[in-house]
């Protein structure tokens, strides 16, 4: 299995598993939703992620839920960033790892 | 043209989406037995998984191909005396391998033992030829001088 959060409502009890696979990100690229626009569009683009979250597992969980179990989360920013990880993660394993090894260029990170 | 610094202006935001790479990809995963369920619906590591497994297809098909050529070298090999244009009259060809080739570590092991099994017996069978050869020659010698000796016995038996 991918990547996943297990998110659990404690006040109904009911346990959500947010994963995505390839139709989820063409259904919510469809809905106008862009990777690289989360830090430009954040009030738009965050939900969108956070709604496309559910489409594998729980599509038919209603919106209000949704948005309901998003203002109940708490330290949204990691959450965020889990999902944007996870969101690359269907492409990515598109990527041969040997594509890597035959570039001629190095790199390196900061942090 | 293309030696030209990218501005602000002109570093346009990228076009292409996840969904066009997903479509551009697809079709090869079809073809290496990946289902649209699998590609669309289900967990998305799966495709690296497929991607693999056909390395491995790839590499086991090369394998057999060299495994072939290695037979039908074999096999060319052994009438090669018969396709020389002067061979001599009554030339015959090599047999072909009488098994494949050993595949297993055992059965490597088997083989390297057989050879030398089958040269002592192969020993044993042309010492007891010659052996049974050099009897008979032996005997048949012997008989064809017995009316000679038979003869040299009784004159020699006279002067005894």
């Amino acid at each position: 299995m991918g990547k996943y959060i297990t998110l659990t409502d404690k006040s109904t009890g009911k346990v959500y598993t947010l994963e995505f696979n390839r139709r989820a990100i063409e259904a919510m690229e469809r809905q106008g939703f862009v990777i690289t626009e989360i830090d430009t569009k954040p009030a738009t683009m965050i939900p969108m992620l956070f709604r496309g979250a559910f489409m594998m597992h729980h599509p038919t969980v209603s919106r209000d839920v949704i948005d309901a179990l998003y203002d109940a989360i708490p330290d949204k920013r990691a959450l965020i960033e889990k999902l944007t990880d996870m969101y690359s993660e269907p492409l990515l394993a598109l990527i041969s790892d040997s594509e890597a090894d035959e570039g001629n260029v190095e790199w390196g990170a900061s942090f | 043209m293309g030696s030209e610094l990218l501005t602000e202006e002109e570093a346009a935001p990228p076009k292409t989406t996840y969904t066009d790479k997903f479509y551009e990809v697809f079709p090869f995963y079809l073809s290496i037995g990946m289902t649209y369920e699998q590609f669309w619906l289900e967990d998305a590591n799966l495709a690296k998984y497929y991607r693999e497994a056909f390395e491995m297809q790839r590499e086991r098909a090369n394998y057999d191909a060299w495994l072939q050529g290695a037979y039908f070298y074999d096999a060319l090999c052994a009438v090669a005396p018969i396709l020389h244009a002067f061979a001599k009259k009554g030339t015959k060809p090599q047999p072909y391998l009488d098994k494949p080739y050993p595949m297993k570590r055992e059965n490597v092991k088997q083989e390297k033992k057989k050879p030398a099994d089958n040269g002592a017996s192969r020993g044993a069978a042309m010492f007891h030829a010659f052996a049974v050869q050099f009897n008979k020659k032996f005997f048949v010698s012997a008989n064809e001088r017995h009316p000679a000796d038979e003869g040299g016995g009784v004159n020699n038996g006279g002067n005894d």
